[in-house]
């Protein structure tokens, strides 16, 4: 399982990467959605297919979980998962800037959750040259039906996979959510030729 | 300029909406796809407001959609889930599905020219047919769902059903200190009345009863068949007084019924326990355990009568 496992330099640019687009995802959202966002240090490790479950368990209570897809050039390619709890969503609207008659409780999650994965997604993008493109967002399940459930009637068709956890917060709407990367064992070995690329460049 | 007369080939024939607006909503460019379906001629739209030619979209919603994707400069959906269809359009099942309009899932683009972004491309595609058998297998899924809460003969809830209605229910009573009373039936002589007329007869009993007993409870009343003929109703907020009332218009209604079974006539009565929720009742299994002791008193008195478990309470402590 350790063929593709990050070195301490792969792992630092990684993180920096990722910090430097958490900055100035932060700075667009802020703008966007007029309030500050915080994203919070994330965590990055490898998580195998038969951990998944226990990994994301702790988001049993979850009220919502969307899925996003991302693909981008050079194999780069992931899902996104938002995680919602259950008292996030009272002012979604508010915060994105509708009238609550104006959307389902539903649409203002989606609508956020594809707000959230593509601005940081766009800028992690263009700090490696490259392009990101999205599917549209799904729910992975919702109050209506549990998210464990969900991935343990899944037998998956991939071992590894590399996980990225980061915390949005909007503390004027007492709003946090996760979102999780996950990003597959095929494409974990062409993110680290980037990764790599760019360790050679400095 | 042949790859670009190529691009603008398949943009026509794709089955796809597209649709381009500048930045003040104005429609740069429309598809075939969209001329068809919209019946609206190219010349007859571009340059034109976009809430001109669709007066039907949501203005406000849609205007801050828009800005999302220029602020941002990334792309925004908007899935036939949430929301059925953005533009009022025909679709290609008219014939063979119930959907007035054609559920769409919409995608918002940015477009970013020299300056920036300078238009937003929507591509509209057509999730009728998605929409349809998502609409069949909801249908089936909520078929399921009541066929695993009624019981079949009769159509009232079943045993399990019941029982989870009754433990929320009692929680629910405990927690805030609120009335629940409980009754429980059973029908007197069932086993002789399925040896004369046959099981055909004694289920035709049941099935009517059921239905009559129905008519009688208030929509909040949870009515469910316990076993064989014995039946069991959940009566939220009702105190003792109120269930008693219940329980003997339940008694009266079955001794005054006939029930016609091929050219018979029928005559069934009945025996009922009621108990009503209190101190002693740690669980809901005792209230059940209340309102069938209740039931048993009614039999060993006599049969078609109401009988209630706090009767018996008192007798027993007084003696």
């Amino acid at each position: 399982m350790t063929h593709f496992n990050l070195n301490e330099d792969q792992q630092d640019c990684l993180q920096e990467l990722i910090n430097v687009a958490m900055g100035q995802a932060s700075d667009q959202l802020a703008r966007y959605l007029d309030t500050f966002v915080y994203l919070k240090v994330p965590s990055i490790e490898q998580v195998s297919s038969s951990q998944i479950s226990d990994t994301l368990k702790v988001e049993e209570s979850a009220a919502a979980v969307v899925s996003q897809g991302f693909f981008g050039y050079e194999g780069i390619r992931g899902e996104a998962l938002l995680v919602y709890q259950p008292k996030d969503s009272d002012r979604l609207a508010d915060l994105l800037g509708y009238e609550p008659d104006e959307l389902s409780v539903e649409e203002q999650i989606i609508d956020l959750s594809s707000i959230l994965t593509t601005t940081f997604l766009n800028v992690f993008a263009s700090q490696i040259d490259n392009q990101m493109s999205y599917s549209a967002p799904r729910f992975l399940s919702s109050a209506a039906s549990n998210f464990s459930d969900h991935i343990e009637q899944h037998t998956f068709n991939w071992d590894l996979a590399l996980k990225v956890k980061i915390t949005y917060q909007v503390t004027d709407y007492s709003f946090n959510c996760d979102m999780i990367l996950l990003i597959p064992e095929s494409a974990i070995v062409n993110i680290t030729q980037v990764i790599d690329r760019i360790l050679e460049e400095f | 300029m042949k790859d670009s007369t190529f691009c603008h080939t398949i943009a026509e024939r794709i089955n796809t909406g597209v649709l381009v607006l500048d930045i003040e909503y104005n429609i740069v460019e429309f598809n075939r796809f969209m001329q068809v379906h919209a019946h609206k001629k190219q010349e007859d739209v571009v340059g034109k407001s976009v809430f001109e030619v669709f007066p039907e979209l949501p203005r406000r919603w849609f205007e801050r959609k828009l800005a999302s994707v220029i602020q941002l400069n990334s792309p925004s959906f908007c899935s036939w889930e949430q929301r059925h269809h953005l533009f009022e359009l025909p679709h290609t099942r008219p014939i063979t599905t119930d959907s007035k309009y054609m559920a769409q899932n919409c995608t918002f683009m940015p477009i970013v020219g020299e300056q920036g972004i300078s238009h937003v491309c929507i591509l509209i595609e057509d999730a009728t047919d998605v929409a349809h058998y998502q609409g069949k297998l909801n249908h089936v899924l909520d078929e399921l769902a009541r066929a695993n809460r009624i019981d079949g003969l009769t159509q009232v809830f079943n045993r399990k059903h019941w029982e989870e209605c009754l433990d929320k229910e009692f929680s629910r009573a405990r927690r805030y200190g609120h009335n629940v009373a409980l009754i429980m039936f059973d029908l007197d002589h069932f086993k002789k009345l399925n040896d004369t007329y046959g099981h055909q007869g004694g289920d035709k009993v049941l099935v009517d009863t059921a239905a009559r007993i129905k008519s009688l409870l208030r929509l909040c009343d949870q009515f469910g068949r316990y076993g064989g003929e014995e039946f069991a109703i959940i009566l939220p907020e009702t105190d003792l007084n109120g269930a008693l009332d219940v329980a003997e218009r339940i008694r009266s209604s079955i001794a005054s019924t006939v029930i016609n079974f091929q050219g018979s006539a029928i005559k069934v009565s009945t025996s009922v326990g009621v108990s009503v929720i209190d101190s002693s009742h740690q669980r809901y299994e005792d209230l059940i355990s209340s309102a069938d002791y209740a039931l048993y008193q009614a039999k060993k008195l006599g049969r078609n009568r109401v009988a209630n478990s706090h009767d018996f309470a008192t007798d027993a402590a007084l003696c």
